[in-house]
């Protein structure tokens, strides 16, 4: 698919040269629209678009595409928006801020699913509980995969009362295997937990706060909730369930199914301070598994909240003692102290002696939490994210004359030549157009939507290399690094990764 | 691209052994080599390695590799060759002559023409042989005296890149392109039954210290371990931690050959097999790795440590001055860490039991499951 995108380039950009500053001209003013239709859902959205609004957003935006692509296929040149709008999807999906924020690293989950009738919908495939089923399944992993120093417990609302699915750890197996015990139970006489009756909110919400109120200070308290009916059959009164859980610190989200509820707009309010963003609904499939994953990214910290009154000051930060053990291989076969079976192999407790299985864990027998160093280095990423890249104009690209992806050797679509076509489009956009020079452009459009480029180059404000599309979903999806940067030894690397402060030696 | 991988993805026999890419990261560290050239001169590693680039070609039709020189100063591809930027001024008139003038000076290089040569070995021999020449050429004292250490981060990031956009052209079209943006997210999520291409990457490494690139390093290892894409390590000179731990954790083969003139024998014998073959052989393995951590205060290797909860940072001691972190300057307490162990279940205090209370958390410290949660379970 993606190597036609880039035949499909090739060819619209030597359409252009052929069609001349006529056809030039028409794409830059439908590239002009695009633009404005996106700088107009960018103002609309906060920094995190609710999803009513998003789909709101993106639905308009189809509307405003309609014309533009049918005025660009009287000139014969659709590819270029066909491309363009491939891109612009795929970019939005970039994380809309990468200021460093201070995130909560430490964090402690409650997942709470939905075992309700309502669960028994089918507008998912092949219904809504076994899609959530799937999609949890791949949460957890992904979270423990972002997460590694963090904790999880798996709730269910079923039939009016709230069930423990899995305890508190930070070992993604278990919880894995206990939402695969959700729809296929591992006992044969365990009772199926099939969906059944009607959720309360209340109910979960009072067990997720029992089971975050252990949980060291210095974490997050978060529960998500992925809630698919239309009601809340509580025993009490949800608003002082509410209080209670503002009290603790207790933050909550909601993954909605199908429509808005008052009440979930409520928690999160309450629980977020005042903001609503938290709570989002799935409208389809796809987009409750992005929602869901979404959550995979650490919070940010708030500073503005009145944490004087909440928490009490120590609160903010702590010093853990971790420990990090070594691994040993046995000649004969001893007990773990985590299973209770007999293995070969594992880590000892730095501080008890006492052999795991895996890491990281907390010690069974002395509760010191073990982990590698390299489960803190994979936190890094979050707290230095590597800054989204710009797009690059015609005429920016003109002045760089790059011809190739820097990271993959793509070829890129060749620069139309100079013309009436450049001109216009640097007056058309400023944050394109680089005239007011790279400082201005840098401080531009940072928090600003992520669009597609013209000229299908991507740009590194550091380092000023040019990458792919592909290349740009890659390195700031998977891989958290620019190879612009890092490849070259003058340039100052530690403003995008962060190289400086924090170097360590595993 | 090249002509060996356009021929692979369009005509792919699905029974055949998958193709495979290698990416070789070749550290090419002056210093390092500069140490080594009474044993094994770099133009000799090169040309094993040229060797060992033509045997892995020749073991699949479908094989295709990548050279990434890791300098001291830049780290860049030796092969394929990067189509050089053309950087034109803002207002010149005459564009047509500077597209002309970009595309000249590429062409300098040509395959010779040896009919007793396979074409595609003498394609990746020339490029690599000249951009290596041009690397060489372009590389001053002043970038000598700068550091002594390499850009393997770069080069790491670079090769991974350029895995992945080849994973990517390799996939076979799908309906919609939500599939390979999943794909894209996580390998795992989508398995298919088409061939995959397997790639690799082996890093060649001379030099010691790499702990100033710690972070962009373990970023992508982490990169590679979720692509599953196995790193290997074949440690001429130095020492570091770090490759090893890369090696350990994606799944690759990290050797330290005590006789570096034996180059082409290590390459051949131990990084030669693709994963598919490496499944029925017996890989040499590292043995033990060092996972402990250094604490960022006295560099001291520590059992426990204590760490900062907003930026990781590690110490070896609880007592810093002033509680504050020496990373991030946030005022750390040791008390909050020390977290009291989940109490026992409270009793029932029944004078206290209030119907219909304005709070349904109980004042003080008791936990607030056993109070008057209503019908739970």
């Amino acid at each position: 698919m993606s190597g036609s995108d880039y035949s499909g380039s090739e060819f619209s950009g030597s359409d252009d040269e052929y069609v001349g500053p006529r056809g030039g001209g028409s794409s830059a003013a439908a590239a002009r629209k695009i633009v404005n239709a996106t700088l107009q859902q960018a103002k609309k959205s906060e920094r995190k678009a609710q999803a009513w609004e998003r789909r709101k957003g993106e639905s308009s935006e189809e509307e405003e595409y309609i014309p533009t692509f049918e005025e660009i296929e009287d000139n014969d040149v659709p590819e270029q928006s066909i491309q363009q709008m491939e891109e612009e999807r795929k970019r939005k999906r970039l994380r809309k801020d990468t200021k460093p924020f201070q995130r909560g690293i430490i964090r402690h989950v409650v997942l709470v699913l939905d075992l309700s009738e309502a669960m028994l919908e089918k507008d998912m495939r092949p219904t809504r509980f076994h899609a959530m089923i799937q999609y949890a399944q791949e949460y957890v992993r992904e979270f423990f995969e972002q997460n590694p120093i963090s904790q999880m417990s798996v709730l269910g609302m079923h039939d009016g009362l709230c069930i423990r699915v899995s305890e508190l750890s930070g070992n993604p197996a278990e919880h894995i295997a206990a939402i695969l015990g959700l729809r296929t139970p591992l006992n044969p006489q365990d009772f199926s937990k099939e969906p059944k009756g009607s959720p309360s909110l209340q109910n979960a919400l009072e067990l997720a706060r029992a089971t975050l109120y252990h949980t060291p200070s210095h974490g997050t308290r978060e529960v998500i909730i992925v809630f698919g009916s239309l009601l809340s059959l509580d025993p009490g009164d949800v608003h002082q369930t509410i209080r209670a859980c503002v009290r603790d610190r207790v933050r909550v989200s909601v993954i909605g199914m199908s429509a808005r509820l008052k009440i979930c707009a409520e928690i999160v309010n309450k629980t977020n301070a005042g903001d609503e963003s938290e709570y989002v609904v799935a409208t389809d499939q796809e987009l409750l598994r992005e929602l869901l994953l979404a959550t995979t990214t650490p919070p940010v910290v708030r500073a503005t909240k009145s944490a004087e009154e909440i928490a009490p000051p120590e609160s903010a930060a702590a010093l853990m003692m971790m420990g990090f053990p070594s691994r040993v291989i046995e000649e004969t076969p001893t007990m773990c102290a985590c299973h209770g079976a007999l293995t070969t192999g594992g880590y000892t407790c730095s501080r008890c002696s006492a052999k795991v299985c895996s890491l990281p864990i907390t010690c069974p027998s002395c509760q010191l939490t073990l982990l590698l160093s390299t489960h803190l280095a994979r936190s890094y990423h979050h707290l230095f994210p590597l800054r989204n890249w710009a797009e690059v104009s015609w005429h920016r690209a003109r002045e760089k004359g790059t011809k190739s992806c820097m990271s993959c050797l793509t070829p890129f679509p060749e620069v139309p030549p100079d013309g009436i076509s450049g001109e216009q489009q640097t007056n058309g956009h400023g944050a394109n157009g680089r005239i007011h020079g790279k400082v201005a452009q840098k401080q531009s459009n940072d928090d600003e939507e992520q669009k597609a480029s013209e000229s299908s180059r991507y740009e590194c404000r550091v380092c000023e290399s040019h990458f792919c599309i592909d290349c740009d979903m890659f390195c700031h999806m998977v891989l958290h690094n620019c190879p612009g940067c890092l490849s070259k030894l003058d340039t100052p690397a530690e403003e995008t990764n962060g190289i400086g402060d924090m170097e360590m030696t595993g | 691209m090249n002509a060996i991988d356009a021929s692979e993805h369009h005509q792919r026999v699905d029974e055949s052994v998958p193709p495979s890419l290698l990416a070789i990261v070749l550290d090419t560290n002056p210093h390092a080599w500069a140490h080594l050239s009474s044993t094994l001169p770099l133009a000799t590693a090169l040309a094993n390695l040229l060797v060992f680039i033509n045997a892995h070609l020749a073991s699949g039709n479908g094989n295709s590799v990548a050279v990434i020189a890791s300098h001291s100063n830049k780290s860049c591809f030796l092969y394929p060759t990067p189509a050089p930027a053309s950087p034109q001024p803002r207002h010149n008139a005459t564009n047509g002559d500077v597209d002309m003038n970009g595309t000249a000076d590429s062409t300098s290089y040509s395959v010779q023409d040896n009919p007793n040569k396979y074409r595609p070995f003498a394609n990746v021999e020339t490029g690599i042989l000249n951009n290596f020449a041009k690397l060489m050429e372009g590389t001053k004292e002043s970038h000598l005296t700068a550091t002594p250490t390499t850009l393997i981060g770069g080069a790491l990031s670079l090769a991974l890149s350029y895995i992945a956009k080849a994973t990517l052209l390799n996939l076979p079209a799908t309906s919609s392109t939500e599939e390979a943006m999943l794909a894209i997210a996580d390998p795992e999520a989508t398995h298919s039954s088409y061939v995959s291409l397997a790639s690799r990457i082996l890093i060649v490494s001379v030099s010691g210290d790499l702990a100033n690139q710690y972070i962009p390093v373990m970023n992508s290892i982490f990169a590679a371990q979720r692509k599953r894409i196995p790193i290997d390590i074949l440690k001429l000179a130095g020492d570091t931690v770090l490759l090893q731990q890369a090696s350990d954790a994606t799944g690759g083969v990290y050797m330290k050959p005590e006789r570096p003139e034996g180059l082409l024998q290590y390459l051949m014998m131990a990084f030669l097999p693709d994963p598919t073959a490496r499944r029925s052989l017996v890989m040499p393995s590292a043995g033990g790795v060092d996972f402990r951590a250094a604490c960022f205060c006295h560099r001291k290797v520590v059992d426990i440590g204590f760490v900062c909860s907003i930026c990781l940072s590690i110490f070896c001691t609880s007592d810093l001055p002033d509680n504050l972190c020496l990373t991030c300057g946030s005022y750390l307490s040791l008390r909050a860490a020390q977290s009291n162990p989940p109490a026992l279940i409270p009793k029932k205090k029944k004078k206290k039991k209030r119907v219909g209370g304005t709070d349904s958390a109980t004042p003080g410290g008791s936990t607030p499951a056993g109070s008057n949660t209503p019908m739970h379970s």
